[in-house]
Parts: C-alpha cells; structure tokens; sequence
C-alpha cells in the first residue's frame, strides 16, 4: 500500500513532477495516479449511449466491463456513453506576471503550478465525458478553447496552455464573463487564479455566473512565501505588475503581514461563499492531488 | 559615580549603531520582486501604529544594551548610604608647636587637640589607613592602634614647627593611598602666626578644628643676647619682653644668678656683668611662669675668659697701637705675649694677627715666616690703586673702607690647616682678611696709605672681634636656632653636650637642632669649643588666634569645615558612603534588556524559521 501511495504521481511534490515531462504527459500521470487512488468510481451514466471504450481502471465496476471485447483483444475495457457529457466546464486561467514568479527556485511558479492543475482538471473532465474549455487571461483575455468533448480537444487545450502570456495586470472579471459566454447551459466555472486583483468585481462576476446557474470554483493559488514573507533583513519589495515598491524589514512586519494574508483569504472566502461558489487556496508546494480532489468535490456537487 | 575604567565610555558611541540602524532600516538597497506587495501595503497601512511602537521599544532596548554594557565595562562604583564609611585614608596633623602648651581652662590646648584626634582616630576601622603628623614634622604610622598611642603620648615641641609644611605632608599622604575616600583633619590651636599664608592642597577635602576658648594672655622673653658674643671677662646680657604689663625676671648663668629686676611693658633690659666663671656657659632669662611656660624662659650662651694679652710689633703701626690702647683701656685687651700682633716677616709664633709688610722687600720674609708657621697663604704682587673693601660676614662693618695697596694673597695648595679657612673680607674681589686657626692676615699694612681701615670706626671693633673670636680660647660665637631647624655641623665638633647633662655623638655632617629649648655646647673631646642655643621663635609667644573663617581662608577650605565643637567636627569626619561596584547590576540590566529585546523578536523569528 504504501508503495502504491509513493509511485502516485498526484501525491509527489510538484517541482518533481514538473521536471519529468511536458504538461500533457504529467497531466496525464497526475490524473492516472488521483483516479487509481479513489475507492469508488467517480463516473455515472454508463447507460444511455455508448460512446467509446476506454481502458479499465481500478474501481471501475465490472458490469460495465465489455466481457467480449476482454476475451476477443484479451485486455479489458470499459463501455462509456455519451449520456455523461452533460457537464460543461471551463476552466479559467490567470497567466497575468504575478503569477510567474516562485518564491524559492526549487519550487514551481504559481503559473507552473497552475497550468499543470488546469491540466489535470481539464483531463479529468475530459475521462469523465464532460465537455471542457479553456480561457486564458491577464490584462485581457489571451485565449480561449471552448468546451468540448470530442476527441482532440484535449491536444487543444494542452496547446493552448503552452501560449504566452504575463500581462500587467489580472481582469479576472472579463475572463469569467468570457467563460460564462462559452457555456450556453448550467455548467462549471473553474478560476485559478492568485487573485492580486481587486475582489469586488470578481465577485459581482461570480454572483453572475452563479445567478446563471453555473457551479463556479475558485482556486487561489499561493506561493509559500506569499504566505509569510521572503527570507530576507531589509529589502525593497517590488510588485512585478504595477511596479509598487514598498521598503520593510521581514523581521518587523512578518507577523502583520502573516495576519494580513490570513484575513484576505478569509474575506475571499466569505465574499465567495456568499453566492455559493466554492474557494480553494492552493499553495504550490502541496501536491497536485490534493488541489485536484478540491476540484474533484466541486464536480461531484455539480448539477 | 566614579568609573574605574572610565575609557571605557567612549564604547558608548557604539549605541548609536541601533540608532543608526533604526534610522536607516528604510533605506535598505536590496529589492526582491513580490507579486503579493498590495498584502505588504495593506499590513504596514493596518499595523502602522503596532510596528513603529515595537522598533521604537526594540531600538530603546539594543541603545540600552550598549549602554549599560559599555557603562558597565567602565567599572563604576558608586557611594552607597548606610553601611559605615567608605575605606579611607586620614592622615591627623595635631598641632604640637610650643603655643599649644598653653594652659586654658585647667589644661593644656595640647590635651584638648589629643582628645580630639583620639576620638577621630577611634572611629576609623581596620580597612582605613591612618597617620599622624605632629607640627614637628613626625608621621606616625602603622595602624589604628600605633597611630592612637602616638596621639596619647605627642609631647609639646619646643618651637612653632611647620604645621603648613605638616598638613601638607599629611595631604600628599592620603592622595598617595589608593583608597576611595581621602581626608585630612587639622587640630590647631588656631594661632595666628602658625597660619600665616594660604595653603593649597588639591582635592583632598580637609576639616580643621580649633578650639572656642580665647587665648590666654601671654608674657614671655623673646629676645636674649650676650654682647659681646665672648665676654673678656667683662661683658652684658640684653634681653627684651613680650608683656602687657610690668614683669619681673632673672638672669642666670650656670644656675647662678646674676640679676633680677622688674621690666616695664616692651621694656629693653640690659645687664652689664664680669662673672667669675670661665670657658662657655649657659645662662637664661627667666620671667614668671604663666599659662604657657614654654616661652618664660629663653637661654643664651657667653664665652667666658679673660682680656686677651697681646704684644704689639712696632712696625704694626701708631693706628694698630692706638686701637689696642683703646681696647686695653676698656678691659678688652691686655698687654701681654699671648697674642702676636705684628707684620708677618717679624712673627715668629701663634696665634698671631700678621700684617702685610709695609717695604715690598720684606715680603719674601714675611713668606717665609709664613711658611714656617703653617699658613697657607702667601703675599703674592703688590697691587695698587684704589678697591673698596667687602666684609664677608655681613655683621662685621666693614662698608666704606677702602685699599689703595695691597699685596695678592694666594693660597698654597696642600698645606697643613689649609681645610679651615675664612675669607673675612675682599678687596676688589680678591681675599684681603683671611683667618685660620690661630691666625689672622691682612694683605695690606694698616697704614693710611695702604688702607683707611685704621681711620674706620669699625676698626676698633674689629680688632676686639678678632681677638676675642679668633685668636684666644675656644672660637666660635654661639649659634642660636629654634628648635628643630637643620643646620651643618661645625667642623672638627665630636658630640653636642646637653643642658640636663650626657652628650650626644654627631656623626653627619647635617645636625637638626634639638627639640628642646636650651643652651647647648659643642664638644671636642670633652672640651667645650662652641655653643648651640636653642630658643623658641619669637613669634610662637604671639598666642593671638584666627576666627574659624579665616582659619578657613588661610587652609584653602570652606568656613563649615572648621569645626569649635568637638561633636561637629566628630561627625563630619569619616563621612564618606562606601563605594559598590556596579558592574554586577549593570550587567544584570543588561541582560534582561536583551532578554526582553528576544522575547519582543523571537515570535517573528520563530516564524522566520
């Protein structure tokens, strides 16, 4: 038990992961690692079309294993149908330059971080049949992959997630709006974001997302040190977006600032979870299956 | 405060560091790009007043630190209340001179000042270091226990001494004591005389104490002498008195009286006497005892002997005849063969009074007659013209004599008796009168060509001096000093005779005058050759004294440390607190001022960490 839990991909540390391969292979390992972890399958609706096959996975129930197909290709699959592409999810990325920046040089930068865990949300999505997109944004919306499920969409998405970006600043709003623009029916918003903007108008979006009927979660991506405060005596601080330079000493005012931080995620928390949208901090140095089964209990609540 | 490593201070400059640091931290050159800089405004903008109230309380606490560190690494003491006094160095100068031998009140000044030194001295301790030091110079030392013995048994001087010379012996003796706190404590009997001029002694503090009681009145013999210095056998006792009336006195010699009398108020006496004794003897003038004794009595010395007999040359001149006719007539003189009075080329034995030859040819004569007597000197050039005579010894009147001729006296090396010499006058710088044991030689005749000395009123004097002092019996006049005073031994002198009987050796050739007022006699063998006489000075009979404030004045100290009462004075002496090092305490504070400087830090470091 033990030695499956250490080869699990989701549960290493993510700097690891990151450096064995591109987006789309550790996506993959991440996914693979989460889902052989879960003791009951996550998927439902195996009964109304049947859509493709898949291989079998540990937890999958037998009944939907296609017995001929095991005993004509001697491997084993499962039947899936396209009655589980009901769900409509995007996911919304901030690749503003905030989020380019690592508080240490043996961890991932938030945007590392978080183009790994779209990723994986994304294939997640796509293994259960939900249609996926993809809206990219900084100061402006960079990119945008609309849902699907169809065969490539994934190639799509992982193409997208390698585009440039690091805008001066973070228009979440727009970003969301975007998305919801790219969902005609109730569906799930996903935002990984730092969230070095302003809150009011990204909650005004997420109240209008969710008025629309959209599960919307919020992933609030933190770098250890933004938690507490860079290593340091004396320095000057400077805001690589707006170019804001603040002189401290770490030692005076790490306390305030740690209480700072603490009050921030609580009041995002509590604008967010006032118009029922879920808020998740992930902190880059956790695994990445952590933040996915975050991710994963907002789909389970999905409609 | 005192520091003992006070160099040490000027580490303090380094507390300016944290202030520095305090000052510059917003100044620092080090930037880091931080994304999440909106949380830094936001901290800085809720928790201003938090974050300037802690830097302000960690940099007074590390400026603490380094104080009280480099404060502490100056070694300071402190004077500490309670406890007993601070170890201290007293030096006591009692005042022992004659005056405090007065007695005022049914005792002596001189107890009084011994009950308050004891009573001072008993309250030192252990760890203090005492002295006394007497008006006669004497320091006693050696421990509490010493020092209070040498206090009970201090003997009255016979002089004034030196309390000035004493107090500052006694002063330079505390500063010298590597002890925190120095004193010094004068107990006089405030006599004016003794204080004459303002005395300085530096930083240590001082307390006098002089007695309330006013002086009593005195009356004491304050000048005595015996003119001649050498009676032949004829001579005269003149003395005079410090009285506010009338008062009777005595004249003794060897115990013998030899007048009494009543003088008036400053009265000058003189008494004319030939007394029957012989040799040197010892004579006082004596007045009723009074409250001081000391000065009732004041002593002389007179040689005693008879008329010298001198033949006189005829070539030595009408004015050397007519001199000695005029000191035959008067008793000084006697024509006799014990005293040669002629030129030197006719002499042919000593004592002798040789003149210069009046024919130059003559003076090989006279050398060899010299030579044959012993004298080492010799009659050199005949040099002329007009000099004016230099007496050495400015007693003898010599002033106003001229040489128009004399011869240049040389001195022959190496000649027996060379060792004792006088040169008794000069003529234009060069020896004119020169004497020697048994001798004396005037480079010139005394003739109104050579000289005017035979025309001068001191030649008659002089002749009668050089008899008397120097050609006849024991020479010397009598040297009269006060007690104490240093002098030079007279030569070929082997011990001093005292006046309660036995002798004492001289071996220096430095002598200090006993302490005791008398007559006393130089000996050579048993043979009395000279006389030390040893009075008080006259100014210690003037009992007048100083208020406390200008007893102050003339101390160099303030007008409160004088003290009349002994209970005063008593209790501002060992006053000093003791001194506690506070090195431990600082150290202490210092500690707990880092240790709360940490307790302020360590959550942020914890955290850090």
């Amino acid at each position: 038990m033990d030695t499956a839990r250490a080869t699990r991909a989701d549960l290493l540390d993510p700097a690891t992961i990151a450096a064995l391969g591109r987006i789309e292979v550790t996506a993959r390992w991440i996914v693979d690692g989460f889902l052989s972890g879960l003791h009951r399958s996550p998927r439902k609706g195996f009964s109304v079309e049947f859509a493709e096959h898949r291989p079998y996975q540990a937890g999958d129930e037998p009944r939907h294993v296609d017995w001929k197909l095991a005993a004509r290709m001697d491997r084993w699959a499962v039947k899936q149908y396209e009655e589980e592409t009901n769900l409509r999810a995007t996911v919304v990325l901030d690749v503003s330059r905030s989020m380019a920046w690592s508080g240490a040089a043996a961890r991932l930068t938030k945007l590392a971080y978080a183009e790994r865990l779209a990723a994986a949300i994304a294939l997640l999505f796509l293994r259960q049949r939900d249609a996926v997109g993809l809206v990219r944004f900084d100061d402006v919306v960079r990119s945008s992959v609309p849902p699907r499920v169809r065969t490539g969409q994934w190639v799509r998405l992982v193409a997208a997630l390698e585009e440039p970006g690091s805008g001066l600043a973070s228009h979440a709003a727009s970003a969301l709006e975007a998305a919801g623009r790219l969902i005609a029916r109730r569906g799930m918003v996903v935002l990984i974001s730092d969230l070095l903007m302003d809150p009011e108008s990204v909650v005004m979006t997420v109240r209008g997302l969710r008025n629309a009927g959209h599960q919307v979660v919020v992933m609030h991506v933190l770098d250890p040190a933004e938690l507490d405060l860079p290593q340091s005596s004396e320095a000057l601080f400077v805001d690589p977006e707006s170019g804001v330079e603040v002189a401290a000493t770490v030692a005076d005012v790490r306390a305030a600032y740690q209480a700072t931080v603490r009050e921030a995620i609580v009041e995002w928390r509590r604008a967010l979870s006032a118009y029922g949208a879920s808020y998740e901090p992930v902190i880059t140095d956790a695994p990445f299956g952590v933040a996915l089964r975050r991710a994963f209990s907002a789909r389970q609540e999905a409609p | 405060m005192g520091f003992l490593a006070p160099l040490w201070l000027l580490a303090g400059a380094a507390a300016a560091v944290p202030l520095l640091i305090h000052l510059m931290r917003r100044r620092a050159g080090l930037r880091i790009d931080f994304p999440a800089v909106r949380y830094l405004v936001r901290a800085e903008r809720e928790h201003s007043r938090d974050l300037r109230l802690r830097n302000l309380l960690l940099m007074i606490l590390r400026v603490a630190a380094v104080l009280l560190i480099t404060l502490a690494a100056a070694h300071p003491i402190v004077r500490m209340a309670g406890g007993g006094h601070a170890r201290t160095a007293l030096a006591v100068v009692l005042d022992n001179s004659l005056s405090t031998s007065a007695v005022v009140g049914g005792r002596p000044v001189l107890q009084q000042l011994q009950s308050r030194a004891r009573e001072i001295l008993r309250r030192t301790s252990a760890s203090d270091r005492v002295w006394l030091v007497t008006a006669d110079g004497v320091v006693h030392g050696g421990g509490r226990d010493a020092v209070l013995d040498a206090a009970a048994h201090t003997e009255p001087f016979g002089g004034a001494g030196d309390l000035r010379a004493a107090t500052s012996r006694a002063a330079g003796l505390a500063r010298a004591a590597a002890l925190p706190a120095k004193e010094v404590v004068v107990l006089t009997d405030g006599q004016a005389a003794s204080w004459q001029n303002p005395l300085s002694l530096g930083d240590v503090p001082l307390h006098a104490y002089l007695p309330a009681a006013l002086a009593p009145a005195n009356h004491a013999v304050i000048a005595v002498r015996a003119i001649p210095t050498r009676w032949t056998p004829r001579g005269a006792v003149r003395a005079r008195f410090l009285a506010s009336d009338s008062a009777t006195y005595r004249i003794t010699l060897e115990g013998r009286t030899l007048a009494r009398g009543i003088a008036a108020r400053d009265e000058e006496i003189v008494l004319r006497a030939e007394p029957p004794e012989r040799g040197w003897n010892a004579g006082t003038v004596e007045l009723e005892p009074d409250e001081l004794r000391g000065d009732d009595v004041r002593h002389f010395a007179v040689w005693v002997g008879p008329a010298p007999a001198v033949s006189l040359h005829p070539l030595a001149g009408p004015f050397a005849r007519s001199a000695l006719d005029a000191l035959v007539q008067s008793g000084r003189a006697s024509i006799g063969n014990e005293i040669a009075f002629a030129p030197a080329d006719e002499a042919t034995k000593l004592p002798a009074l040789l003149l210069a030859p009046a024919d130059p040819v003559k003076l090989g004569a006279a050398n060899r007659a010299l030579e044959r007597l012993g004298i080492p000197w010799r009659f050199g050039a005949a040099v002329r013209g007009e000099s004016v005579v230099r007496a050495a010894d400015s007693t003898r009147a010599l002033d106003g004599v001229t040489v128009l001729t004399r011869y240049a006296l040389s001195r022959v090396a190496g000649a027996p008796g060379g060792d004792r010499v006088d040169t008794l006058a000069t003529a234009g710088g060069a020896p004119w009168i020169v004497a020697g044991p048994r001798y004396v030689l005037v480079a010139s005749p005394l003739a109104p060509p050579a000289t005017t000395f035979p025309l001068h009123a001191s030649f008659v004097p002089w002749l009668d001096d050089m008899l008397s002092q120097y050609l006849s019996g024991e020479g010397g006049a009598p040297r009269e000093v006060a007690p104490g005073e240093q002098l030079a031994r007279p030569a070929n002198v082997d011990a001093l005779e005292l006046p309660e009987g036995g002798e004492m050796t001289l071996s220096s050739d430095a002598l200090t005058a006993p302490s005791r007022a008398g007559a006393y006699f130089y000996l050579r063998g048993t043979t009395r050759v000279g006389a030390l006489v040893v009075n008080p000075e006259p100014a210690e009979s003037e009992l007048a004294r100083l208020t406390p404030q200008a007893l102050a004045v003339r101390l160099g100290t303030r007008a409160s440390n004088v003290f009349t009462d002994s209970t005063a004075l008593t209790a501002s002496v060992l006053t000093a607190a003791p001194q506690r090092p506070l090195l431990a305490p600082l150290l202490l504070i210092a500690a707990l001022t880092l240790l709360a400087e940490t307790l302020i830090t360590s959550p942020a470091r914890k955290r850090a960490a």
